[in-house]
């Protein structure tokens, strides 16, 4: 899950998928901006045929926090 | 055709295509579903006149929620029929959107299940609050009344002719002291601004609506001037799903804000080896031409790299207290580096660097701010806070802005005030500055150094982050910090001990 959505990162920010780590942080340390992250989960919703809550994902901060809700998702 | 009430606006059009698509709206994942102008039309004087017999005809009536058919009507409804609407943002905390119902005077709530936490909140701490309707409830529950039952109680046709200098709509706007402002904006204020320059937008043109609908923007481009020309209102379900939304409702002209068009160019700058007609019928197929720009400043790169994909983008600007739009860009007369020609009713004048503009789309002032309301309006003149002057053919250039306020990418007004009272309640926090760096916003902070010492802080930084991410659990997304910067000086202060800014 961490590896498929480090893949889908690097689609919306300049940034090696080396240097993307479970602790890092969206905004702060990937340079997303919010409709960059709202725009992916778009696309993650599409690829994983999966519903995603926009309530619940406006807390999401770090990429490990998004994998976490995404797995319960997928579950 | 230039229309100076918005009850003109709706019956013109449905007069004319009453039994076209009006307004179409996703129900399940890939269905549509949609309303014409002569439901459109039906509903809202029903809602009007379920608002007289409640005996709220003329009061404040505030509407939250996200953009749905149900908002509409409640929109129309009540300014069509004689009271005030209030619309307010659905990203608020509950309590902020307590705050606004009671400055507002607000009488009657209606709200989208969403937020039926503000609702709740709001029986217990507006007392001025009579009646609240649920924009989804199927039944009355207690003292919440189902929107649906009221139109089919009151359902016929409601007859008002409202005045064109009456008010109509009262909308939020960041004040740069930290309290948000009551904008008052009148039937014509809002009616002129949408009718009264003819872009050339053919009638009938299927646009998506996807920024937030309490935005001045969002109402009256999406919506009274989409109502204007026959439009059909396509509405957007997330800002998650544009992508996919464009593909199902084939729209052929979208109203954005910068932050979006900067994602939407990533992505067809990736397949920049693909030919660009491919790209453009992939991502906004072929029957896709306009995208209008506003909110906030846009690169004007982005309008050249768009053309390549046969996409014009027309640039406007304007302010909540112009109803918004002040100047459009229009596609036979493009010119990159200004904001677009001022519109037919408003006029511009600089006086020391500042655009000033006046004209029938400036509002009547603030809602109970007559020290905010002196301080903005001049002699009918509305000082904008922006550095620029418009040349001799109306074209508007700006160069900078004179007040605080933080504009970020997606449009909305931020008030460093306001963040730096919040944060200043903690006690860790000595001195605090914030602004906008690199796109997002970033706040400054002397600790106080006393209290360091007294409660033996050993990791500051640590804890002031703790500060930050407290203060951004409770705040909407465009008001989040995202940037901490810790000094170990005082900040330089002017004569009056208020720090410098710049």
């Amino acid at each position: 899950m961490f590896e498929k959505l480090v893949e889908i990162i690097c689609n919306y920010v300049e940034v090696e998928p080396e240097n993307i780590h479970p602790e890092s942080r969206f905004v702060e340390d990937l340079g997303f901006t919010s409709f960059d992250f709202m725009s992916m989960l778009g696309e993650i919703e599409d690829e994983w045929d999966i519903e995603v809550d926009q309530e619940k994902v406006v807390n999401i901060r770090t990429v490990q926090e998004a994998v976490d809700y995404l797995q319960t998702l997928a579950d | 055709m230039l229309c100076s009430t918005i009850r003109d606006i709706l019956t013109g059009t449905e007069a004319k295509y009453g039994a076209e698509d009006a307004v179409r709206y996703k129900v399940k994942k890939n269905e549509i579903a949609s309303k014409t102008y002569s439901e459109l039309k039906r509903d809202s004087e029903s809602f009007s006149a379920a608002l007289k017999e409640l005996g709220e005809q003329g009061n404040h009536i505030a509407v939250i929620g996200r953009t749905s058919y149900e908002w509409l009507v409640s929109y129309f409804g009540i300014v069509d029929g004689g009271s005030v609407a209030v619309p307010l943002d659905a990203s608020l905390p509950a309590a902020d959107l307590c705050e606004l119902l009671d400055r507002a005077d607000v009488t009657v709530l209606v709200f989208d299940e969403v937020r039926s936490d503000a609702a709740e909140m709001a029986e217990s701490r507006c007392p001025k609050l009579k009646y609240r309707i649920s924009m989804q409830a199927e039944e009355d529950a207690g003292t919440i009344l189902s929107f649906r039952r009221l139109l089919e109680k009151y359902k016929g046709e409601f007859n008002y002719t409202p005045k064109p200098d009456q008010l109509c709509t009262i909308m939020f706007t960041s004040g740069t002291t930290g309290k948000s402002k009551g904008v008052m904006l009148t039937q014509r204020n809002l009616a002129e601004n949408a009718t009264c320059l003819d872009m050339k937008i053919p009638e009938r043109t299927v646009i998506l609506s996807v920024l937030p609908i309490h935005h001045a923007y969002c109402l009256s481009m999406d919506i009274l001037k989409g109502i204007s020309l026959g439009s059909v209102i396509c509405i957007n379900d997330s800002l998650m799903r544009v992508v996919k939304n464009i593909k199902l409702f084939k729209p052929e002209m979208i109203l954005m804000v910068p932050l979006m068009i900067e994602t939407i160019a990533k992505k067809l700058q990736e397949s920049a080896l693909i030919p660009a007609a491919i790209v453009k019928s992939q991502v906004f197929g072929k029957q896709f031409h306009t995208i209008c720009s506003g909110g906030a400043y846009l690169d004007p790169s982005y309008i050249d790299l768009f053309r390549k994909y046969g996409i014009t983008i027309l640039q406007g600007y304007g302010m909540t207290e112009c109803s918004p739009v002040i100047s459009t860009t229009v596609s036979w007369n493009i010119r990159k580096d200004s904001v677009g020609q001022l519109i037919p009713n408003c006029e511009a004048k600089t006086v020391d660097g500042e655009l000033w503009v006046r004209g029938s789309s400036v509002m009547q002032g603030y809602y109970k701010m007559p020290e905010e309301t002196a301080e903005t309006l001049e002699d009918g003149w509305l000082k904008t806070g922006d550095l620029g002057y418009a040349d001799e053919e109306g074209f508007v250039y700006l160069t900078g802005r004179k007040k605080n306020l933080i504009i970020t990418k997606n449009g909305e007004n931020v008030s460093p005030e306001e963040l730096e009272n919040q944060l200043s309640l903690n006690r860790l926090v000595g001195e605090v500055l914030v602004r906008e760096a690199e796109g997002v916003i970033e706040a400054e902070i002397y600790p106080d150094q006393d209290y360091i010492k007294k409660k033996h802080v050993k990791d500051v930084e640590a804890a002031l982050q703790k500060v930050i991410d407290d203060y951004n659990q409770g705040a909407p997304l465009y008001k989040r910090i995202y940037r901490l910067k810790i000094r170990d000086t005082e900040f330089e202060k002017t004569t009056s001990r208020k720090i410098k800014r710049f």
